[in-house]
């Protein structure tokens, strides 16, 4: 890889906003002899080994939202420098925090890391009701649905949100992911979700592989 | 034994006559319905014009406040020592009701260190409150925050003391009150500002951090200190340092940063003659060995929906730390049957109750928790606790 790609690549694994940014910043002014492209390729690539890291229990969630602070700035940099649909994208995913429910940190380190992985996200936020995720289904055609739980008492939404997008109709068309505190396997299993994800790096990988597919 | 004698003597990690129990917060919900009373629809009354500011005057008033905290609190202990218990968290917590124009209701809570509460249904007819923002994300509006009020936390300290006092005096010759001092140091940390904020802070701008640790460290011995003389035999602390699959920082990170603070909080615990539990979500088998090193004397909660097994940390920190928990809350105690129960509670004895140190709870609370569960789960104790062990 080049230097500069390597460089931006370590910083973000050192957790060095300031020395990725300033990596981003001479690809975007074409000092670096590489494209914005190979920068957000990097960026993407950096994120991956965060996320074994993550996964294999060597990072932990600081450190995820984090690098996932300096992916984010650093996209912004690189992707703004990229003519629009130049980017190759793997799909779009909505995203919510389902209703009563105001907790968003696990929501937005997977937005951070799906958005970086090459998704568009439609991030509805938080204390989100039923009717909206199925507005956003037939709005933005998504290859799945992301709903996000952190409470026990508001995990009722997520099988709610289900039942609203089969009886619109768009149950077929699109795959459902769930994860937060409140949530198991066994609960994904029980409201006939597509899949439960433990985490957001894992969620990232069970819609790659969707798109994969 | 009474529950005195029985629950400190398992904190001793001797056997005494069967396992102690203990409950944890006990939502509204729960307490209304051990106790027969109809919940109150707060949400509704804030929702009429001209309720809504009479309201919202009284909860800002700090003699209506105490008051109606004092009922709350006095509504668990009167309803965990009906439920059979031996012990049961007490918490002191201020706030205030404000306008805000990014919530439906128009209304939020801020608390005296600076997070946003949101106000919900309970799904029971009552009121929750759940923690949504910070509002000091900056190094500035937090010196702003704090700077500005001095005298509300040496208000909140010397409430807390009249509060845990009238509880001992009211309550001690039926069940521990068990002073919890929450939130931690760590959550009056990073919730003012938001865990985003405060984890960019931390690599930024780490001599801030350390500052505010500091501030919050003080605060909370003398919050501490308080408590302890309020005539409780147990204080709890803790803080979340879990989250489902791990630890929320590194662990080396919370020692470099906290392990100072922690160490002067069990010293003082200690210096009282007391014993001292910690309560933290989530999957915290990182810190397990860092609990017995900070000087921690037992663990409140130990999550089984995030992996934590008592068996398992019973194997990790032998008898150096006293067990409570676990029994889940996410199925359980909500809507499992009474054998599952049953079964449950004979698992965690036999994981963790041999030798003393251990006193059986649910994990935790919320306000879908069934009274008629925790029953049956202190109907399991009595048959199955009984030292010496035989399950």
């Amino acid at each position: 890889m080049h230097e500069t790609l390597d460089a931006m690549k370590q910083s973000l694994l050192d957790l060095d906003m300031d020395g990725a940014l300033t990596q981003a910043r001479s690809i975007v002014a074409g000092a670096a002899g590489v494209s914005a492209q190979d920068g957000v390729n990097a960026v993407a690539e950096a994120l991956q080994v965060v996320g074994k890291r993550f996964q294999d229990g060597e990072w932990f969630v600081g450190e995820l939202v984090y690098a996932g602070e300096i992916a984010t700035s650093a996209m912004q940099l690189l992707c703004a420098d990229l003519a629009a649909g130049t980017r190759p994208r793997l799909g779009t995913i909505v995203v919510g925090t389902v209703a009563g429910d105001v907790h968003d940190l696990g929501k937005n380190i997977f937005v951070n890391f799906a958005r970086s992985a090459g998704f568009d996200i439609v991030d509805l936020g938080v204390n989100v009701a039923a009717v909206q995720f199925v507005d956003a289904v037939k709005a933005h055609q998504p290859l799945a649905v992301g709903l996000s739980c952190l409470l026990t008492i508001t995990a009722g939404e997520v099988g709610k949100v289900l039942d609203a997008l089969g009886a619109a109709g768009l149950r077929d068309r699109v795959k459902v992911i769930i994860g937060g505190a409140a949530l198991t396997e066994q609960f994904a299993r029980d409201v006939a979700a597509d899949a439960f994800a433990p985490d957001a790096v894992t969620g990232t990988d069970i819609v790659k592989s969707w798109s994969a597919g | 034994m009474d529950f005195r004698q029985r629950f400190l003597t398992a904190l001793a990690h001797e056997e005494p006559d069967r396992v102690p129990l203990m409950g944890m917060i006990l939502d509204t919900a729960t307490t209304n319905q051990v106790l027969g009373k109809a919940p109150t629809d707060v949400i509704a009354l804030l929702r009429k014009p001209l309720l809504r500011p009479i309201l919202q005057g009284l909860m800002n008033n700090s003699w209506f406040w105490n008051r109606m905290y004092y009922s709350t609190a006095s509504d668990i202990l009167e309803s965990a020592a009906r439920l059979g218990f031996d012990a049961n968290w007490t918490i002191y917590f201020r706030m205030r009701l404000e306008a805000d124009a990014g919530n439906e209701l128009g209304l939020v809570f801020h608390d005296v260190w600076g997070r946003v509460w949101e106000l919900a249904p309970d799904g029971k007819g009552g009121l929750t409150t759940n923690y949504s923002r910070g509002l000091c994300s900056t190094e500035e509006q937090w010196e702003a925050w704090v700077g500005s009020r001095q005298p509300l936390f040496d208000r909140v300290i010397a409430d807390a003391a009249v509060f845990h006092r009238r509880l001992v005096e009211a309550y001690g010759d039926r069940i521990l009150s068990i002073g919890y001092a929450a939130p931690g140091i760590f959550e009056n940390s990073w919730q003012p500002m938001g865990f985003v904020e405060f984890t960019r802070l931390v690599y930024q701008k780490p001599d801030f951090v350390k500052r505010v640790v500091a501030f919050h460290t003080d605060f909370y011995l003398r919050y501490l200190e308080a408590i302890l003389g309020s005539g409780v035999d147990v204080v709890l602390g803790g803080d979340d340092l879990g989250q489902k699959t791990g630890p929320l920082m590194r662990p080396e990170l919370i020692e470099k940063f906290y392990g100072d603070s922690y160490r002067r909080v069990t010293n003082l615990v200690h210096r009282h003659g007391k014993k001292l539990l910690w309560h933290s979500c989530g999957n915290i088998y990182p810190f397990l060995d860092r609990f017995v090193d900070w000087g921690i004397d037992g663990l409140v909660t130990l999550e089984p929906t995030a992996g934590m097994d008592l068996g398992k940390v019973r194997e990790h920190v032998g008898h150096k730390l006293a067990l409570v928990g676990n029994l889940d809350v996410s199925h359980l105690l909500v809507n499992g049957t009474r054998e599952e129960i049953e079964d449950a509670v004979k698992n965690a004895v036999r994981g963790a109750a041999r030798g003393g140190g251990y006193v059986l709870s649910a994990a935790h609370s919320h306000p879908h928790i069934d009274a008629t569960r925790l029953r049956w789960m202190v109907d399991a104790a009595q048959q199955w606790g009984r030292y010496p062990i035989r399950v």
